[in-house]
């Protein structure tokens, strides 16, 4: 028993080396570290529901479906692959609950990043207290000569995996926590959600609840057919792929944390709610041109309208993420139209709006001023917008650079 | 269908290869009718490509929606790249808001009478007038 216990401290002390190296890579990018910690260690007992399930079908196996349908399949892969998704479902959606119950508490996820961020977190403490079985298990069955690279694949690669599975699920949340204003974009893009009308007029829901569940599920189901071939891949001994499959999945996951549209303060702050200097009618219409031009490709009109509408109603959420996923766009678009430039060199006569106004106003300064003087409400409004157009401008090549 | 007017007049300034008009706009553009009155509009331009000089009077205009804004930007692409002009003339305020966030105030001028978007129209004209036939500016002043 006392041998036993000082197996499982070294274990833990084992453990606790490669996930305390993840958190520091993790705590570089956040502010909330004391959250983040408690939470690393609220998640270290995800495990114990895990434990308690095994223990129940051990003493009950008449319970255990996976047993029974395992029984009944002859093919030895499939019969893996429905233990690994089973074993995905719960770990995933364990850690997942930890979450769900922390945020519900503390409130703490603000943007879409923290979701991604909060369940990396918990998801180490979920791999850490892993760890110290397999550890334990390890040595205890296959002696201190095998545990080394056991120990250093498992603290790398599974450790790794299991952040990437939480980071999808946690992406997905963060959507789904945030569908109101999403599902309010997606409406004026006019993109078609029929699967989700579908979904909310069979089980009597309203779209938004429909699309933020649906979500949740998204995210989930992606978590756990990531951690079910994961698992799969490692049972047939095939490092390669197992470590090109964590590189690209980590890679993706590492380009959804990039995004503009993740860093957005989602949450809506009561107190702090200012009022738009537009009529509500008349927003709508340029929202709707937003739209339309979001939907045209003419990221670059976006983004400054965007920015002078944002002038006028600061805490428009809609508008921010027209503006934040349009620089999303245009980043990949740029990316890619970099490479195609160079493989096939066209001329392209699509001006922005942006473009012809940066133009005009190039040639304009060349020209005398006109005599009569163009109206807007007033010329100090005009001076004002026009100081406000190039501030537009100059943020944007800034975060274009 | 919501009722939209649209009137196209000439400005009796038109001297050689420079047409200039007044397009009166009313009541209310939507979904319901601005595909068909962007025609009338898009026949103007395609029987002056170059240098048409368009004053758009919004005086009676109440509504104009996203797709008609769209179609302004189109028209005012279309006509500079022929080398002509827009302004706009008695826009409401609610049409003039929509117009400066999208930052069409910034390529098309809108004033606040008639006769002033009528003036700078016509200096224009004159200006390009001057560049293409020196010797028939005097007609252009006197319209």
């Amino acid at each position: 028993m006392g041998q036993s216990l000082t197996l499982y401290l070294i274990s833990g002390v084992l453990a606790l080396i490669p996930a305390i190296i993840w958190l520091s890579i993790i705590f570089k990018n956040t502010q909330k570290r004391g959250m983040l910690v408690i939470l690393f260690a609220a998640s270290t007992f995800s495990v114990v529901p895990i434990l308690l399930l095994q223990y129940l079908l051990n003493l009950f196996p008449q319970f255990d479906i996976i047993q029974f349908l395992q029984a009944k399949i002859q093919d030895q892969n499939i019969n893996y692959l429905l233990l690994f998704i089973s074993v995905g479902i719960v770990e995933e959606i364990i850690k997942q609950v930890i979450i769900r119950l922390i945020d519900h508490r503390y409130l703490l996820i603000k943007t879409i990043n923290d979701s991604i961020t909060l369940s990396l977190v918990s998801a180490l403490g979920f791999s850490f207290a892993e760890n110290i079985f397999y550890i334990y298990s390890i040595y205890t069955q296959l002696g201190i000569e095998q545990l080394f690279v056991a120990y250093l694949f498992r603290s790398i690669f599974t450790t790794c995996a299991h952040l990437i599975f939480s980071g999808y699920f946690g992406y997905y949340y963060g959507i789904a926590k945030f569908a109101l204003n999403i599902v309010e974009q997606e409406k004026m893009i006019g993109a078609k959600k029929r699967f989700t009308g579908w979904i909310a007029r069979t089980f009597d829901l309203s779209t938004f609840e429909a699309y933020k569940q649906l979500t949740i599920l998204k995210g989930a189901t992606i978590a756990i057919i990531m951690h079910a071939v994961f698992d799969f891949i490692l049972q047939l001994n095939q490092i390669l792929p197992v470590i090109i499959f964590v590189i690209v999945g980590f890679l993706i996951l590492l380009s959804l944390l990039q995004k503009k549209s993740g860093q957005l303060i989602l949450i809506s702050d009561i107190n702090n709610g200012q009022t738009s200097t537009m009529a509500k009618k008349d927003e709508d219409v340029v929202l709707e041109l937003l739209g339309m031009w979001f939907k045209e490709k003419k990221y670059v009109d976006v983004i400054h309208i965007c920015q002078r509408l944002l002038e006028r109603d600061p805490g428009n959420r809609v508008v921010q993420i027209f503006k934040a996923k349009s620089i999303d766009k245009l980043k990949k678009n740029d990316a890619y139209s970099l490479i195609l430039k160079n493989l096939f060199p066209t001329k392209n006569n699509n001006k922005s709006l942006a473009a012809i106004i940066k133009e005009q106003n190039s040639i304009e300064n060349k020209l005398p001023k006109p005599t009569s003087q163009p109206l807007t409400n007033s010329n100090q409004f005009t001076q004002q917008q026009e100081k406000q157009n190039s501030q537009a401008d100059q943020s944007y090549y800034k975060l274009k650079l | 269908m919501t009722q939209a007017n649209i009137i196209v007049e000439d400005i009796p300034a038109t001297v050689q290869g420079i047409s200039a008009k007044l397009i009166r706009i009313q009541g209310q553009l939507d979904e319901s009718n601005v595909d068909e009155k962007a025609k009338i509009i898009y026949q103007v331009i395609e029987q002056n490509p170059k240098n048409l000089y368009l004053l758009f009077d919004f005086e009676q205009l109440e509504y104009m929606n996203s797709k008609s804004i769209g179609y302004l930007t189109d028209w005012y692409g279309k006509i500079a790249e022929g080398q002509g002009k827009i302004v706009i003339a008695k826009p409401k305020s609610n049409i003039l808001d929509i117009l400066q966030v999208v930052g069409l105030t910034q390529l098309i001028n809108c004033y606040q009478t008639l006769d002033e978007a009528k003036f700078s129209l016509l200096q224009d004209v004159v200006e390009k007038n001057n560049t293409l036939a020196p010797n028939v500016t005097s007609s252009v002043q006197q319209a």
